[in-house]
């Protein structure tokens, strides 16, 4: 339709008075037409945006990062990975807030989005699954910027760019100076024993096929929080490939026994509760993990909230890793 | 016995008695009817139905342009004629399988065409971008090949229906092999998007997304409509068919190519919609009480079950949009599960 | 033997085979039969020879005779050895509980995974460990065998008029068990999440579970379908023949039905659906059996662990890092072996 396709900015404002139209009174605060605009640099191109957005949608990995800058969201996408790594407060909002769609890109619902009158719509999918949306008809209710994931330490720079976009800049960057100071004083803590060590990850990220195992090298999911505390991880992975696949691999649990016989020590991820999540279980049951140096001397630690993907999660990491390796400084 | 007879018997006596002008086609002429008001009626719901509700007044206001409404026209009105064109492209497509093998079974995804499809998008998800151009073009790539192979690999100096479905079976489980395969190998995030996508969906289904395969379907439909009767006739069995003069060959040809066609042009837009190519010309022929597997009431009720399993898709979760892949396997199968128990009770 | 070794040659002119068949009764099947065996013990060897990390072939004789615990026995003996096993027990419960449906439907194209007996026992189990009652081995296999004799009972009753109603009705169980398996996973993640686990067959990361139940539940239905093989070769020459010989067509049904319903549940609990085992190792092995039930019984139990454990050499090497399910791999086998039997032998001979 040449009206849906001429202007995000005037098929916004026409749908805003059709879904406002029948009979409601209109408040002043939906004309996104008004107030200053910025041209904003994403996945998806070059976006005009406004300055100060007031009415945000996110969705996939920009919920949690939103939710945590304060950004004024009015819906979401539905975001279960995220729920046992959000704060008490955190998650109060995420229940809270209106669900426009689900845990897939597939299942969004444009007219409950078109309902939420946003004047900004952030979409935290990977690249590849944009395709997913129709981001034409999104543009037509507001701007849409995509700022989805790549390498999984990567999130520190994605956050920044959602919250960026939200205006919510201030909230950002006191959570990331509260961290990073953090980090620092930990890193200190450990300063004589971390950075001497070889480290190795098993992770258990994602879908590890059965008689395989996940190990994480530096940048990783399980690695990258530690790494910020001096730890170092070795090795790299065999066949890099895109993405999660430059930093972490999938072999057989054949080859256990090459993969950590080096590690002076080993971290491995466990569940938000502490739990042992099955695909490590199964490495840990078994007699070649028994064999490895590291674990014959007692060097393994389980890591929890290794999914962190913003600084406050992140916070969360970097207790439970002090805690975990609090039995280094005792040597 | 064997579905030959099963087809040919009864087909046999519907000759007779439509050469008389009996039942069965005022029973045809009556389920149309129903069909086509509850084809209407499920429309109009779908198109009240939404993040907020409409009522038909202003549906109605929106339609003939006096109130307009760009959700209705250009969101909710492209959703609804993609259910009805889709499932009637769906149901037309098992229909001319099943006559084509003369098997309940052969249909589209049952044989691997639906699979075919979602490796050729599985394939520009991967390795291409991943873009909605590309998708479309593998999927209908993809669909085409498998129904290559199978049509390649059945055909051995003539041609058998049982054959044929066997063959598809075989190439479903491998296409489906060769799927997973793929996913294994793809990047995560990559993987759990290609999850998403192997369950159809029409949500997001805008006037953009339906011009070719509307003009595909269209044109393709009016070709095999001009052809049914020979089709028909062909489901006699062939000795009659030769008789009357039908180029057997080239009629089944015709019918592949359609069938193909529309398959792959549903899966290239929605992605895979299984169950409603093998239930509605089942259920439609049941209603109808035809022989063989006629194609206007598999046109129909693929019309009235995709509209259905729709609605329940946009409903079941609200405001979470459930693909209608996930409803219609589960709504078409209980059906004809049930519709099976019930002739076995009868008989 | 016979069924693998000519699948992977090209097919023999078409007078060969009959002649093997006709020419002479024990002797060859016998011959065959030791052939078959002596197969199946080589591609064990090369099973437990093959893997991820690269064993010369004297540390794996070692490991198994003169095990020291070094890491490369450990992994022939705790690793690979089990699981050639599983492939051994599994692959023949498949097998089996094929040739007993389609001796028993009189239908050449059922086996238990198109028939929705592996889709229905797969779904139990995932039920059951959405309710948290599937800890142990007895749980599974328990709600296994109860998901199986369910779906089998319905696709039995519903489908059991005609050969073809039946494999209709078995599709449409399994596909709509798949589609109310992905809603629910949909609906909620995190307590489906262990159907992707249920959802596709494989032999690996069994080694520690505890198999001993379902391993045993396995040897005795396999016992059990000899003994009952001469009754079910008297079925196979119609209801109405058997009758007058005098066998108990009902009981000799529902004893074959228990069979399958336990080989297929045993099964699944202990890899997960593997499709096409059941399908195309009685096709292979109809033709040297000859029409006789007990034979057919007796080369399905040998080619079914060969068929089964060369895919599962198949999984392990077909992908540079991690495996392919077994399941995946057997479905690659089996279609162009299927496509070929079809080809060969005619849809007429189906």
């Amino acid at each position: 339709m040449s009206l849906r396709r001429s202007s995000a900015l005037v098929g916004a404002l026409a749908l805003a008075l059709v879904v406002t139209g029948c009979g409601s009174s209109k408040d002043g605060s939906d004309a996104a037409g008004k107030g200053k605009t910025r041209v904003f640099a994403a996945d998806n191109g070059k976006i005009t945006i406004p300055a100060d957005p007031k009415r945000v949608v996110a969705t996939g990995y920009a919920v949690p990062a939103m939710i945590e800058a304060d950004a004024s969201l009015v819906g979401i996408s539905s975001w279960k990975r995220g729920e046992p790594l959000m704060s008490k407060k955190d998650l109060a909002t995420y229940k809270k807030l209106p669900k426009v769609a689900g845990e897939l890109a597939k299942e969004t619902n444009y007219e409950a989005i078109a309902e939420a009158e946003p004047d900004l719509i952030v979409i935290g999918v990977p690249a590849p699954v944009l395709g997913d949306i129709d981001v034409q008809r999104l543009e037509s209710i507001a701007p849409v910027v995509a700022i989805g994931p790549t390498v999984p330490s990567a999130w520190r720079k994605l956050t920044r760019k959602q919250s960026d976009a939200a205006g919510s800049l201030k909230k950002f960057d006191a959570v990331q100076k509260r961290y990073e100071a953090k980090a620092a004083k930990l890193a200190k803590k450990y300063e004589g024993v971390l950075p001497e060590l070889k480290l190795g990850h098993v992770g258990a990220y994602g879908e590890v096929a059965k008689g395989t195992f996940q190990r994480e090298f530096g940048n990783s999911w399980g690695t990258n929080i530690a790494e910020d505390l001096g730890a170092k991880y070795y090795g790299k992975v065999k066949k890099p490939g895109p993405g999660s696949h430059a930093v972490s691999e999938y072999p057989s649990i054949e080859e256990l026994p090459a993969s950590l016989r080096a590690a002076d020590a080993i971290t491995y991820s466990v569940q938000a509760d502490g739990s042992v999540p099955k695909a490590v279980k199964y490495v840990m049951d078994s007699k070649l993990w028994k064999n490895l140096p590291a674990v014959k001397a007692g060097k393994t630690y389980p890591l929890r909230y290794t999914e962190a993907a913003t600084y406050g999660q992140a916070m969360k990491t970097l207790d439970a890793i002090d805690k975990s390796f609090a039995p280094l400084l005792k040597r | 016995m064997t579905t030959r007879q099963a087809l040919a018997a009864p087909a046999r006596r519907r000759t007779v008695l439509s050469a008389l002008g009996l039942r069965p086609e005022r029973r045809t002429v009556i389920l149309v009817a129903v069909l086509t008001a509850l084809i209407l009626g499920l429309g109009l719901l779908g198109l009240c139905y939404g993040a907020s509700w409409k009522s038909p007044g202003e549906v109605f206001a929106a339609l003939n342009g006096s109130e307009p409404s760009i959700v209705i026209q250009d969101w909710r009105l492209p959703r609804v004629l993609a259910a009805l064109v889709f499932g009637a492209a769906l149901g037309v497509s098992g229909a001319l399988f099943q006559n084509l093998t003369r098997n309940p079974m052969g249909s589209p995804d049952v044989i691997g065409l639906d699979a075919g499809a979602y490796t050729g998008a599985l394939v520009a998800l991967t390795v291409l971008s991943g873009t909605s151009a590309q998708l479309a073009v593998g999927s209908v790539l993809g669909g085409l090949a498998v129904a290559a192979l199978i049509y390649v690999l059945a055909y051995d100096r003539g041609f058998s229906g049982l054959r044929l479905v066997v063959i598809g079976v075989a190439v479903n489980a491998m296409v489906t092999a060769l799927n997973s395969w793929i996913v294994l190998r793809a990047e995560l995030e990559v993987a759990i998007a290609a999850v998403g996508w192997s369950a159809g969906s029409l949500n997001g289904v805008g006037w953009g997304d339906l011009g070719i395969p509307f003009t595909v379907i269209g044109v393709l439909l009016a070709l095999m409509a001009a052809r049914a009767h020979a089709m028909h006739q062909a489901a006699l069995g062939d000795a009659i068919a030769v008789t009357t003069g039908v180029g057997l060959d080239r009629l089944r040809l015709l019918m592949v190519l359609v069938g193909v066609g529309c398959t792959a042009t549903v899966t290239a837009v929605a992605g895979p919609i299984a169950f409603i190519a093998l239930a509605a010309p089942q259920i439609g022929r049941r209603l109808a009480g035809a022989a063989g597997v006629p194609l206007l009431p598999a046109a129909l009720t693929g019309a009235v079950l995709l509209q259905g399993a729709d609605l329940i898709a946009q409903m079941l979760l609200a405001p979470v949009a459930l693909p209608v892949g996930v409803v219609s396997t589960a709504i078409g199968g209980c059906y004809l599960i049930w519709l099976l128990t019930k002739e076995v009770a009868r008989a | 033997m016979t069924g693998a070794g000519r699948a992977s040659k090209a097919p023999a002119p078409g007078g060969r085979v009959r002649e093997v068949t006709s020419s002479g009764r024990a002797t060859p099947r016998v011959a065959l039969l030791v052939g078959g065996l002596v197969l199946l013990v080589a591609v064990a060897v090369v099973s437990i020879g093959i893997g991820a990390r690269s064993v010369p072939p004297a540390e794996v004789v070692r490991a198994l005779f003169d095990f020291q615990g070094t890491d490369d026995h450990v992994i022939v003996r705790d690793v690979r050895a089990p699981r050639a096993l599983l492939a051994v027990a599994v692959g023949a419960a498949l097998a089996l509980a094929g040739a007993l449906i389609q001796t028993l439907a009189r239908n050449p194209l059922a086996e238990p995974g198109i028939l929705g007996v592996t889709a229905g026992a797969g779904f139990a189990i995932t039920l059951g460990s959405a309710l948290g009652l599937t800890g142990g081995q007895v749980g599974e296999l328990g709600f296994s065998i109860v998901g199986s004799v369910l779906a089998a009972l319905l696709v039995a009753a519903v489908g059991r008029r005609s050969p073809l109603r039946l494999v209709l009705t078995g599709v449409a169980l399994t596909a709509v068990l798949s589609g109310v398996a992905m809603g629910l996973r949909l609906m909620l993640p995190d307590v489906f999440d262990s159907y992707r686990f249920w959802s596709v067959g494989s032999l690996a990361a069994r080694e520690q579970a505890p198999l001993a139940l379902p391993l045993a539940a396995i040897g005795v239905c396999l016992i059990g379908a000899l003994l009952l093989s001469r009754a079910l070769n008297v079925l196979a020459l119609g209801e109405s023949v058997a009758n007058t010989l005098g066998a108990s067509v009902g009981r000799v049904r529902i004893a074959a039905l228990a069979l399958i319903t336990v080989l297929s549940g045993a099964a699944t609990a202990v890899a997960g659906p593997i499709l096409f085992v059941g399908l195309i190792v009685p096709h292979l092995v109809r033709r040297p059996a000859g029409g006789s039930v007990p034979w057919l019984i007796l080369y399905t139990m040998v080619v079914g662990p060969i068929l089964l454990l060369v895919a599962d050499i198949g999984s392990r090497v077909l992908l540079p890092t991690g495996e392919v399910p077994v399941a995946v791999v057997t479905a690659f086998l089996g279609g162009p072996m299927l496509i070929w039997a079809v080809r060969r032998h005619g849809a007429g001979a189906l």
